[in-house]
């Protein structure tokens, strides 16, 4: 009896002494292999008396599982360290740059006008869209800029013919969906695009640039609304805690019309250089839609008032980026692009 | 405009307002102020006597002795030619702060010198109203300068401040001192008054003189002869507020028409008595002359120039500039005194045609009232008799319309309130349209306003709630978002493609460019795919912005150039944008690659921007807007071999629908844009529009397995891939899933003239695993193919 414990001792301990895999599997052989020190054990039972077999087989049957277990057990442990020792070998200098797997960049003009239209298709407006080759007709004679208003000095005009011009104003396409609404409401839109007028590139003024502009028709819409409105694309824009503010202007197109400051982003209205120490920057126009505009597109200037705006894409590009040279859109250089390379 | 603080102050009490204070109220109320400017500047200024002055030997300089007092002298060293013995000076003292520094005492040359002694300039006046004499030298006082006097500035009217105001359109009328005063009146709540001008013409002999107008365009004259007048210095004050408006001074008769202008906001002429010996004055706008104008300039006159004749001769280019001949100089002593209703539009053609963008030119231009004529001709006199000595008076001649029409706006103040999204009361908003002298009548809701002849931009009730909303003030105005019938924000398909274009493009690496719409002949005459014929501009700003462009190519190939230039490499871009032709209007998308698209030295990869990866970006926007590969062609190019390598570039339909080009660009362009080799494509987006792309939908997955087998063979060189694959798959039936050219070999072991082809054709059924045998019939029809079709040898 103390035999068969003494094979399973010297067997436990020898597993416990097993290094690596290959003396594991010797130790296996040794003891479990056929001719093995445990199958001596089971070959020396036929030697007993028929009354001790069975209780010496279960013992011999205890040591082989004890034994079996034993070599499961450090085989996995063996095979654990085995393996850790091959990834060692893989190991890599994770510091190392990564891949230059490139984006593309989205045109810094178009991050912002996609900006507008998102806020506002979710205040329910939509988005028009019109011709850059327009006709005078829309872009002057609907807007209430008759032939010779001294307002058509104010911007300078690329004509083709003397109907035909490139547009000034993305006011154009306000006139002509007034003109297709046919005097009913509401109206509810932005119309963003590219202009030009006839000035000299430098490095605040571009012969083409882009606007956004939007218009609410209806009934009862009051300055007060084109102020909210306002706040909220201010807040959307650049921040929330925005104010603005208004200060009355011209434009043919609107009455009352007002100049719209926005509280300076940059030094929270404090006054710094950005804002040129006012606490405010100039941003947008606005103003109530001219009745006359109103009628002359078939609506009832009686029943029926609206508000308009109007924002340079390039403007507020140049705010909330620091941009400071407007040529720097349109020259599209691969390092000014690639400032764009992210979410704003 | 430059509006003279002081001179405001004339009409407008300002008591208690600084200027910085006025011009912040008028900014807010619509009357911007865009500067602050101080006329002249300097503290401990004194005025002061020269008693002795010698030259200091072998210097320009001056030892004087400068009394400043009754009982103080004291020594200054001046470096003025014309300082000497007996001028009264400016006297700066020591520790004087003037604009280029602070004065201090110390000795110059070993002499001493406490104090300076000033020219204008060094008070900060603007070189643009002084003399030769005054730029030269110290400033040179009258005789009976008060000696001691230590208000300086104002003494020499140099204590004013001028505030630069930027008028809109609408506001001309406050380019009249009068009628600024009563905005600024109206803005501060406090009473405008006017000098007693009224009626001071109405006096004189009868007259001979005759005017006629003889044109539409001028409808409205008011003629006087003033028989005697003397023609001398201008009063300094009178100076000093005209120096302030920016005008120089010429000389007394001279300077009242132009002072009587800035005051009423209307141009006057006063013509040389002596010069119109015919005693007429006739307007008319159909003859062709000369005439040299005030400035000695010869001026060609067309028909449709509104003219002053006398006799047959030209005597002015009506409301742009007189002529030479009738000027007022040191010997006039009559004039004749003309303000007039000029047609805005023909004095506007005119002077731009001319060149002469004069004051009054600028006036008439912008609208003015009738009212003023009559006003100006009463001032005028006012003034004359007052300071030119005028006398011998004849009648006033009026012919045609000299007087505006009442006008009556009305207005509601629900209404008002309703528009405004306001809660005024009554008596706020009457007080102020009674400040704006628009003499409101109130009767229960409705205000009935009389409008000042001045304010020609009040028309409608629109405009009297601007006036109440602006001078109340936007700090009332609270905000509110439109209360109304909901509405659906949403794109148009439209938007949503060029969105989802911009996505697709950034996504597989390029930059989105923006360039111009305008440009040169050259560009617009080598078009990469132009679409009908080119607009060309009236009146374009440079050759190189001449043409709306037709093609986006060539602004694209340029903004390349731009960055190789700038060593910018491997620029890959793309840009979407309108083109035009005449009556035709297209999107497009226009892609170039210029350069690796993806590179990696360390990591070794990269996607060469050439012909297969410019056709894998197409292909990929195509295939993500939903367009299978099998609807979209791409042939030889046979539209445009000139701008394009023309075996390295492609036609592209979408079924059937040409869609545009794409590929290599033609060596010839690229060298004269000094490019090395670039891929670039142009395509319209519009007809995806039209064109619908498949439903998106769940395939079944695959539930047994594919066999795959590799063919490799030698065919000519010429022979097209995709006719092998085509071929093969019809030839291959139901059971082929796929082919894919996986290699492409010529060289060694390959003549010249043929190519090694090898390709993996995918068996796949959907309803069993596929075994040897099911494959076997397909897989010989294909073998056959080769052979037949293709000429083809098969390698081992």
């Amino acid at each position: 009896m103390d035999k068969i414990l003494e094979v399973q001792e010297a067997a436990l301990e020898a597993i416990k002494q097993a290094t690596d895999l290959e003396s594991l599997n010797q130790i296996r052989i040794q003891y479990l292999g056929k001719k093995g020190s445990i199958q001596a054990l089971m070959n020396e039972m036929k030697e007993l008396p028929k009354e001790e077999k069975p209780i010496f087989g279960s013992k011999v049957n205890v040591c082989k599982q004890e034994v079996t277990s034993a070599l499961e057990k450090r085989q996995e442990e063996l095979e654990v360290s085995a393996l850790s020792e091959n990834l060692i070998k893989d190991k890599i200098d994770i510091t190392l740059r990564e891949s230059n797997l490139r984006l593309g960049t989205t045109h810094p003009l178009m991050m912002i006008q996609k900006e507008i239209e998102d806020l506002f298709i979710g205040m329910g407006y939509t988005i028009a869209e019109g011709p850059e080759v327009e006709e005078d007709y829309y872009n002057f004679e609907l807007a209430n800029i008759p032939k010779d208003h001294p307002a058509r000095d104010m911007q300078d005009t690329f004509y083709i013919d003397p109907n035909t011009l490139l547009r000034t104003h993305t006011t154009a396409m306000q006139m002509r969906e007034l003109e297709k609404a046919k005097g009913t409401t509401p109206i509810k839109l932005i119309c963003p695009g590219k202009v030009y007028r006839r000035d000299d590139d430098d490095a605040t003024h571009s012969h083409q640039f882009m606007q956004c502009e939007g218009l609410v028709v209806g009934e009862n819409i009051t300055l007060a609304d084109l102020k909210g409105t306002l706040e909220h694309m201010a807040n959307a824009m650049f921040g929330e805690g925005r104010t603005i503010r208004f200060r009355p202007s011209y434009f043919p197109f609107t009455e009352p019309s007002v100049e719209v400051d926005v509280s300076c982003p940059f030094c929270n209205g404090k006054g710094c250089s950005v804002c040129k120490g006012s606490g405010w920057i100039e941003i947008l126009g606005a103003g109530m839609v001219h009745p006359h505009v109103l009628e002359m597109n078939g609506f009832d200037a009686e029943k029926c008032s609206g508000f308009a705006f109007g924002v340079g894409l390039e403007r507020v590009a140049m705010l909330k980026y620091g941009i400071d040279d407007i040529r720097n859109f349109y020259i599209n250089d691969q390092r000014f692009l690639k400032n764009f390379d992210r979410y704003d | 405009m430059r509006l003279s603080y002081k001179w405001l102050s004339e009409y407008v009490d300002l008591n208690g307002i600084t200027p910085e204070e006025l011009a912040e109220k008028m900014t807010r109320a619509g009357l911007e102020v865009e500067g602050i400017e101080k006329q002249a500047s300097g503290t401990k200024l004194v005025i002061g006597e020269i008693l002795e002055s010698d030259d200091i030997p072998d210097t320009h300089l001056h030892a004087t002795k400068t009394k400043i007092s009754e009982n103080e002298i004291l020594d200054i060293v001046c470096g003025a030619p014309n300082c000497r013995k007996g001028l009264k000076v400016i006297v700066a003292l020591n520790g004087c702060e003037l604009p280029g520094g602070t004065i201090t005492t110390k000795p110059v040359r070993g002499y001493e010198s406490n104090g300076m002694i000033c020219s204008l300039s060094e008070l900060g006046v603007d070189k643009k109203y002084q003399s030769e004499a005054q730029l030269a030298g110290i400033e040179e006082l009258d005789e009976v300068a008060p000696i001691g006097e230590s208000n300086v500035l104002e003494y020499l009217g140099l204590d004013d401040t001028i505030l630069e105001v930027s008028l809109t359109p609408n506001r001309a009328d406050c380019s009249a001192m009068w009628n600024m005063a009563k905005e600024v009146g109206a803005i501060l709540h406090r009473e405008v008054k006017w000098p007693e001008y009224e009626g001071k013409s109405d006096i004189g002999e009868k007259t001979n003189f005759k005017i006629v107008s003889k044109t539409e365009k001028c409808s409205g004259f008011i003629g006087k002869v003033v028989n005697h007048v003397v023609v001398k210095e201008t009063p300094r004050w009178m100076k000093n507020y005209l120096n302030a408006a920016g005008i120089n001074s010429i000389n007394n008769v001279v300077d009242i028409s132009n002072f009587v202008m800035l005051e009423t906001g209307q141009p006057l002429h006063y013509y040389n008595l002596a010069k119109l010996p015919k005693g007429d004055i006739t307007v008319v706008d159909d003859v062709e002359m000369t005439m040299v104008a005030l400035d000695g300039e010869e001026f060609k006159i067309e028909k449709g120039d509104l003219v002053i004749t006398t006799g047959q001769e030209a005597t002015g280019i009506a409301g742009i500039m007189g002529g030479e001949e009738s000027m007022i100089d040191e010997t006039t002593t009559g004039i004749v005194i003309e303000a007039a209703h000029f047609d805005a539009v023909a004095v506007r053609k005119a002077s731009l045609r001319m060149n002469l963008l004069t004051e009054a030119a600028q006036r008439f231009t912008k609208g003015i009232e009738r009212d003023c004529m009559k006003k100006a001709v009463d001032r005028s006199v006012q003034l004359l008799s007052e300071y030119a000595e005028a006398s011998g008076f004849e009648e006033t001649i009026m012919i045609g319309n000299v007087k505006d029409e009442d006008k009556v706006v009305k207005e509601t103040l629900s209404h008002a309130n309703a528009l405004l999204g306001t809660q005024f009361k009554m008596d706020e908003v009457e007080e102020t349209l009674r400040w704006l002298d628009f003499n409101p009548v109130i009767n229960g809701d409705e205000i009935s306003c009389t409008i000042p002849s001045y304010r020609r931009d009040i028309e409608r009730a629109a405009d009297i709630d601007e006036e109440i909303i602006r001078l109340i003030g936007f700090e009332s105005l609270q905000s509110s978002l439109p209360y109304m019938s909901a509405t659906v924000g949403k794109l148009t398909q439209a938007q949503n493609l060029r969105r989802k274009t911009r996505d697709i493009m950034v996504g597989l690496g390029l930059n989105e460019i923006v360039t111009y719409t305008l440009i040169s002949e050259d560009f617009k005459n080598e078009s990469l795919l132009p679409c009908g014929n080119p607009i060309e501009l009236a009146m374009p700003i440079s050759e190189a912005r001449k043409y709306i462009r037709n093609s986006l190519g060539n602004s694209v190939l340029e903004c390349i150039a731009y960055n190789e230039d700038h060593q910018n490499m491997n620029n890959a871009v793309f840009e979407i944008s309108k083109v035009y032709g005449e009556g035709i209007e297209r999107e497009r998308l226009a892609i170039a690659l210029d350069g690796q698209l993806q590179e990696d030295k360390l990591h070794k990869y990269e996607i060469v921007g050439d012909f297969y990866t410019l056709k894998g970006i197409i292909m990929n926007w195509l295939e993500r807007l939903g367009y299978n590969g099998s609807r979209i062609r791409i042939k030889e190019n046979n539209t445009n071999q000139k701008y394009y390598h023309p075996y390295r570039s492609a036609e592209l339909y979408l079924d059937n629908v040409f869609l545009g080009l794409f590929g290599e660009i033609h060596p010839t362009l690229l060298k004269k844009k000094g490019l090395k080799t670039v891929y670039y494509g142009e395509l319209d987006i519009d007809p995806l529009l039209e064109i619908s792309p498949a439903r998106l939908k769940f395939n079944q997955l695959e539930r047994y397995p594919s066999i795959e087998r590799d063919l490799s063979f030698i065919v000519d060189k010429d022979v097209n891939a995709n006719d092998i694959i085509v071929a093969f798959k019809k030839a291959g039936g139901k059971l082929v899933k796929n082919i894919d050219i996986f290699d492409i070999y010529q060289g060694k072991h390959v003549e010249d003239n043929k190519k090694s082809v090898a390709l993996r054709i995918t068996y796949q059924a959907s309803d069993k695993t596929l075994k040897e045998e099911d494959i076997l019939a397909n897989h010989e029809k294909i073998l056959d193919t080769l052979n037949k079709q293709f000429n083809a040898e098969l390698r081992s």
